[in-house]
């Protein structure tokens, strides 16, 4: 028979897959336990254990925690109010467009645009016609109504970049929970409104339960693309005000572009990775299992 | 005096009810989207501003063609849009050759070991949820050592390494929509496996294959992190571009308006064109699965 031939069709498909993914990846942990730095060509790159790993973990004294940790808090912190903030208000939006009012179409393709905007081009845009303090919306308003405009950007960096992802990325939960919500029967829209069932009941306790899988989706999703954004942080904060807004793959970058420490670079990645995929599978777990009841 | 209504009068007080409520939901509904959209609207309105007006945020203004005209003739964007359009192009076509055919065989095909099918499948899933930066050290070592980032086909090759396990799994889902029955009859019938991919599977799955293709272009088209990292000034693509207008404090805002309306605006268009295949591509797999 033709069973050997089957291989040839999906095998360039992994060939490519594999050397521009998994090769590096090993790659990367390799490096990692490696003391390399590009901007020391004198120092021989040598084998250096877990090294790499203890310069950001080890706490030598407990007054003065290293950054490391305040960086993982800042990149659980902005991409887990992100998740939620966009679960509810995409939640919300989507009740709002999960209607048949002349025009909705118009609105719900209007609400949807942000999604596909590149990051960077929302980021600049955000920054210099919004929030700027003399040139943008916000200086100008907050001048009119009287009030001293401070800059956000540097004030309060995460809450910022948060409300620009959750900008970006609402309309993402919107787009899958209204396909969930408009999956809904109508018999069964029909029977509730003929048990007399309030508002709150019909949307609480029977919808929210039948859209469960579809938030499901929304969430690992959004995780697993919220987590790799960079170019936002790059062009609002640069991670600053110092290293107050930085992710683990601003630092990541910030590593290997400034300090050239390949070593040390490869140990932040390595950690990002395995951070990213240990979150995605307890939340896939716990979903799971939520909805399993 | 309680006087009964007629049934008329009911109605129509029920209808004006109706109408009521309908034009409330419309305006908060419209209101939602206005507000939502106001940064590209203003920034798509600034656009058709000469600098000087666009200084200060306003409504009121005199359109003028000169900044669009201004930004179009710059040399530097040329080569930023000439860039994208190749990695976009060339990407999302390589990706879909490779893509398809191997949804293809994971849906239809027979291997040695029954289970296969499925386990290469859960492979390409998994790629999905490796984040670029676990990649970015060993490829941007390369790139340097080789001078690959001085070559569009470098970055090119990255964007396909990425991409194919997209094209993979959404493809998965339509493919898996052709009745396994016409599959086995043409077996019967003496097809060989590239003629039921080439004359069956890729007619059958169109709709999915310019789907996945309009997701893949409009991922690749607004790609960032490897765009940044991987390339040199030759090579970078529009959302590097976009980048350099970080540092301008509230300078040059017509400009920078002009040159992210060219940014965005064949993604959005896109995203528009295919967002009903995408919710269906997306969630198809996961919900039921």
């Amino acid at each position: 028979m033709k069973k050997k031939h089957d291989w040839v069709f999906v095998l360039p498909a992994i060939l490519v897959v594999a050397v521009m993914t998994q090769v590096p990846f090993i790659l990367t942990i390799v490096y990692s336990t490696l003391r390399w730095n590009l901007a020391r060509p004198d120092m021989p790159i040598k084998f250096a254990g877990i090294d790499n790993y203890l310069y950001f973990m080890r706490i030598e004294n407990w007054k003065e925690i290293p950054e490391f940790y305040s960086i993982v808090w800042q990149t659980v912190m902005i991409t887990g109010l992100t998740l939620a903030i966009c679960t509810i208000t995409g939640f919300l939006m989507s009740l709002l467009l999960d209607t048949t009012v002349p025009g909705v179409n118009f609105a719900r393709t209007l609400i949807l645009g942000p999604f596909f905007v590149m990051s960077t081009a929302s980021g600049v845009i955000w920054k210099t016609t919004i929030l700027n303090t003399t040139f943008g919306w916000y200086g100008v308003i907050a001048k009119a109504l009287g009030f001293t405009s401070v800059d956000l950007l540097s004030y309060y960096p995460i809450p910022v970049i948060i409300f620009l992802f959750v900008w970006q990325w609402m309309p993402f939960f919107v787009l899958v929970i209204l396909a969930g919500l408009q999956g809904i029967s109508f018999d069964l829209i029909d029977s509730m409104r003929i048990d007399g069932v309030n508002w709150f009941q019909a949307t609480f306790l029977i919808k929210l339960p039948m859209i469960t899988n579809h938030i499901r989706v929304a969430v690992m999703l959004g995780l697993i693309f919220i987590v790799k954004e960079f170019g936002l942080i790059l062009v609002t904060t640069a991670g600053g005000p110092g290293t107050r807004s930085y992710t683990l793959p601003y630092a990541v970058y910030m590593e290997v572009f400034n300090a050239s420490n390949v070593g040390r670079a490869s140990a932040l990645a390595t950690m990002t990775v395995a951070m990213t995929l240990i979150a995605v599978n307890m939340l896939y777990r716990s979903l799971k299992k939520r909805s399993a009841i | 005096m309680n006087r009964t209504r007629t049934i008329q009068e009911v109605q129509r007080s029920m209808r004006l009810k109706k109408i009521f409520r309908v034009s409330v939901m419309s305006a908060i509904i419209y209101a939602a989207a206005i507000i939502y959209f106001f940064p590209i609207l203003y920034m798509f309105l600034s656009g058709f501003k000469s600098e000087f007006q666009a200084v200060r945020p306003s409504f009121v203004f005199k359109p003028t063609l000169e900044t669009y005209g201004k930004v179009l003739s710059d040399p530097n964007m040329y080569g930023y849009l000439r860039n994208s359009f190749f990695q976009v192009f060339a990407g999302t076509l390589i990706s879909l050759v490779l893509g398809m055919p191997a949804a293809f065989v994971l849906v239809f095909g027979k291997f040695r070991k029954r289970e296969s099918n499925e386990k290469i499948y859960m492979w390409f899933i998994t790629t999905i949820l490796l984040p670029p930066v676990a990649v970015l050290i060993p490829l941007y070592t390369w790139y340097q050592t080789f001078n690959l980032n001085r070559t569009p086909l470098g970055l090119l090759i990255a964007y396909i390494g990425f991409h194919v396990p997209i094209v993979v799994w959404m493809l998965y889902s339509f493919v898996s929509d052709i009745p396994v029955e016409i599959m086995e009859a043409s077996e019967i019938d003496g097809c060989t496996r590239m003629q039921q991919l080439l004359f069956m599977a890729v007619p059958l799955a169109r709709t999915g294959i310019i789907a996945s293709g309009l997701l893949v272009a409009v991922f690749i088209w607004n790609e960032f992190f490897l765009g940044f990292n991987l390339t040199s000034n030759v090579t970078a693509t529009l959302p590097v571009y976009m980048a350099r207008f970080r540092e301008q404090q509230g300078m040059f805002i017509a400009q920078l308006s002009a040159s992210s309306t060219i940014a965005i605006l064949p993604a959005v268009v896109l995203g528009w064109m295919t967002q009903k295949s995408l919710v269906k591509g997306l969630t198809m797999g996961a919900v039921k699965g």
